[in-house]
């Protein structure tokens, strides 16, 4: 663990971005505290500049607190992000699995299921599965799931075919062990680092999906996400910019630094590919 | 004669944290034009170091931090990469270890050999050169040759290949890094008898870097042994060989393989396992266009009585493995019967297999792969028992019983692989097969990925235990030595058959099969007996 850290921390982009999310997820954690009462309340007049009025950065066509919309906002972009993630992996990792670990004709059939889905432009798959669904904040959780697991069911079939072949796998063979015991103890263990780095960057993406989704109006009407903050702007872009800009760059920032949080995962991970890169020492 | 290269002093650094301070400390060495001088040492001896030092291509991670090289007169610590670049290639040559990784894979050979003629100003002569040099280092057709690309080339034709690259500027060095290592014994012999040719016609002066005394003995003029960076022993062949002076060098010579087949009277007559008629066919290609097929192993019968060990014996692509691999289900065969203890396992489901998992166990060849990283040595060990319902409590310390059983301290029970060494990694692997109190324990390879000193450790380990245990074991090696050593019977395999079986005092004394005799002939310094080093020590 603590040689972990170390190779972290070696990577300042990363210490960097985990420091920016640490602060992001304090913000969506204390949001009811910082600005108590709900984030669609009017608040002052409507489109006052950042700094005028007591808003810090200014209010809405409606006169809402845009800081209070980007705190609680944070909760929702976060939540879908991380929900949407875990979902995502739960299948990727499953049918990677079964696709790595039992070979032959289930490998091909699962692979030609995944790449189904791979042919298919993922955003535009998701706007499909909410506009079908209705915009709840579960169908686009369950959208943005559907339509970002198949890279995490390729990394794993990937890792899993190789590590099958790996003779302390085969040894568990010859000791009798049953299939799931050896893909959850033996394999799925030593597959974790691409998954680890995969999923701060699923997360990332998801965030993105969303916003763009509520940014076309078919986010979940009741729950206020940076997307939808910018989607509002969208039309008074020329006199308040404020509205547009600053949930921009709540999701720049989170994006950024979920990226170099990977990053320097998959250094810490790889300590031998990470002092390769850029011929630091 | 000619001193041709002097190494003095040398000293090179290794980066902080390395288990010792100096990859190579205090080393001096020459070689004269027109001998081989064979340097020889375990891994991680700083062998390789002192051959990339040579020829300047140290990662930058390690200093050298004194000493001198001089070749021809001149120091080359002191050139200029630019001046180095020119000696490299022209008036100093390398060969490397791994064949099969050190060609570009998108050339052509033929287009390999002359982009070195070239770099040196030569490239006019490529055509005219390029064939004698793959006809000079017995290239067969050396046009086609020349037109091929790598992969379609085997392993010791790539070689061949490199060392003729190596050649084409006529160096007066040429540094052979474990050249033959990678190679089936009877292409080394092949490539050893090529290097000790091309030496003699051209006068070189060669260093050739090996682990095996064998090679020595088959190749080297003088000796140079090295242990943690430093030169223990040198001196000429024969004085090494036959009289070692060093604690370290007489127990390496110690440890080698004596190849001597004792006359081992017959165990038993009690068939334990018989394979009947198996065959392994691999298909490649897909939906669209021509199939290969592969006959992985055909005709390949064999029975194992109950006591003894059977050696497998056969060079790579053989079968072997794979054939042992079919006993424990680890490769299906679509023909034949697997005969166990009067059941034939081969249709029996993933559940019917259960019990038999308990009798016939295995022990792998890569001591890094073969056990989990994650998980530690007790657990590895314990796991087997638990799964087939021994308590754990109760299995956790026959875990300790087993490590002390296979000389490792049960402190090692709650440490994780990577803090062992190849060895004793080995033994863990040992352990865990034991557990599970087999009858028939099939060892694939178990000691090739060892240094010779660890192997003999191993393989005594091995024949200690089986006889304790009463165990029949199915040995799987490429290595002669280490198969007349520790079998009882031999089984040669040769493209998926088994071409000759028989006691090992009848195999290695009296081969009937041609290639049994090519594979005994190949064996490298046959002409030497290492000297019995037990009572004068």
């Amino acid at each position: 663990m603590k040689t972990f850290w170390r190779n972290f921390a070696r990577n300042r982009g990363a210490v960097v971005g985990l420091v920016i999310l640490v602060l992001v997820l304090i913000v969506a954690l204390t949001a009811p505290w910082i600005f108590p009462g709900s984030p669609w309340d009017m608040a002052g007049a409507p489109f006052a500049p950042p700094g005028e009025d007591g808003m810090l950065l200014g209010t809405d066509s409606l006169g809402r607190d845009v800081a209070a919309g980007i705190a609680h906002g944070a909760r929702v972009s976060l939540l879908v992000g991380a929900v949407s993630t875990v979902v995502s992996l739960v299948i990727g990792i499953g049918l990677g699995a079964i696709a790595g670990y039992l070979g032959g004709w289930v490998d091909d059939v699962v692979m030609r299921f995944t790449e189904f889905f791979q042919t298919i432009p993922s955003f535009v798959l998701a706007i499909l599965l909410v506009a079908i669904f209705t915009p709840t904040i579960q169908s686009i959780v369950f959208a943005i799931a559907v339509v970002s697991w198949p890279p995490v069911a390729r990394v794993v079939r990937a890792e899993f075919l190789s590590l099958r072949s790996r003779e302390f796998v085969q040894a568990s063979e010859v000791l009798g062990k049953s299939r799931i015991s050896i893909v959850l103890g033996d394999i799925l263990p030593n597959a974790l680092s691409p998954i680890v780095v995969l999923s701060s960057l699923m997360v990332a993406s998801a965030i993105l999906l969303e916003s763009a989704l509520s940014f076309l109006g078919l986010g979940d009407p009741n729950m206020m996400s940076w997307g939808f903050l910018i989607g509002s702007g969208r039309s008074v872009i020329r006199m308040a910019w404020w509205m547009s800009v600053f949930p921009g760059i709540a999701i720049f920032l989170t994006v950024l630094s979920l990226n170099l949080v990977g990053e320097g995962l998959s250094d810490a991970l790889n300590p031998r590919l990470a002092r390769n890169r850029g011929g630091k020492p | 004669m000619t001193r041709l290269l002097t190494v003095e002093n040398l000293t090179v650094g290794l980066p902080q944290g390395a288990d010792r301070p100096h990859a190579v400390e205090g080393l001096s060495l020459h070689v004269d034009a027109g001998e081989i001088l064979c340097v020889v040492g375990e891994s991680g001896s700083g062998k390789s170091i002192t051959a990339n030092t040579v020829m300047g291509l140290l990662p930058k991670l390690l200093p050298v931090r004194g000493g001198s090289i001089t070749f021809e007169g001149e120091d080359i610590l002191a050139l200029s990469e630019e001046a180095m670049r020119d000696r490299r290639g022209r008036r100093m040559a390398m060969v490397f270890q791994e064949p099969m990784t050190a060609l570009n894979p998108l050339m052509k050979v033929g287009d390999q050999i002359a982009e070195a003629l070239a770099v040196h100003g030569r490239g006019q002569d490529a055509a005219k050169r390029v064939p004698e040099l793959l006809a000079a280092v017995n290239l067969p057709d050396p046009a086609s040759i020349a037109r091929s690309h790598p992969f379609r080339l085997s392993g010791g034709q790539r070689q061949r290949v490199m060392i003729a690259m190596a050649l084409a500027l006529e160096p007066a060095l040429l540094i052979a890094d474990e050249p033959t290592t990678a190679l089936d014994v009877t292409t080394q012999m092949q490539i050893l008898r090529l290097v000790r040719e091309i030496q003699s016609r051209q006068g070189m002066g060669v260093m050739f870097i090996t682990h095996d005394f064998g090679v020595v003995a088959e190749i080297a003029d003088r000796v140079v042994v090295m242990q943690h960076g430093r030169i223990v022993e040198q001196g000429a062949a024969q004085q090494v060989l036959n009289a070692p002076q060093h604690p370290y060098t007489r127990a390496l010579i110690a440890a080698v393989p004596h190849g001597d087949a004792a006359a081992r009277p017959a165990v038993s007559v009690q068939p334990m396992l018989e394979m009947k008629g198996i065959e392994k066919t691999y298909h490649r290609g897909g939906w669209f266009g021509p199939k290969a097929t592969v006959r992985a192993i055909h005709s390949a019968d064999f029975t194992l009585f109950k006591g003894e060990t059977l050696g497998l014996v056969g060079e790579s692509g053989s079968g072997k493995s794979t054939l042992a691999r079919c006993v424990v289900r680890l490769v299906e065969p679509e023909k034949g019967e697997i005969i166990f203890a009067g059941e034939d396992l081969r249709p029996l489901s993933r559940a019917g297999w259960l019990p038999y998992r308990k009798r016939i166990q295995m022990v792998f060849q890569d001591p890094y792969a073969s056990l989990n990283p994650r998980r530690k040595v007790g657990d590895a060990i314990a796991e087997g028992p638990i799964t087939h319902g021994v308590d754990p409590a109760e299995a956790r310390a026959r875990a300790a019983e087993l490590l002390r059983l296979v000389q490792l301290d049960p402190s090692a029970l709650e440490r994780y692989p990577h803090e062992f060494s190849g060895g004793q990694r080995q033994r863990i692997g040992l352990a865990r097969a034991l557990a599970m109190q087999p009858e028939l324990l099939i060892a694939d390879e178990p000691v090739s990925a060892l240094d010779v000193s660890v192997q003999a450790q191993v393989l005594n380990l091995l024949a200690d235990i089986r006889k304790r245990l009463g165990l029949t074991m199915l040995f799987i090696t490429h290595d002669l030595r280490v198969a007349a050593q520790i079998c009882d019977r031999i089984a040669v395999m040769q493209r998926g058959a088994i071409v000759e079986i028989g006691s090992t005092a009848e195999v290695f004394g009296a081969p009937k099969h041609p290639y049994t005799r090519a594979l005994l002939d190949s064996i490298p310094g046959q002409g030497w007996t290492p000297p019995d080093l037990s009572r004068s020590a």
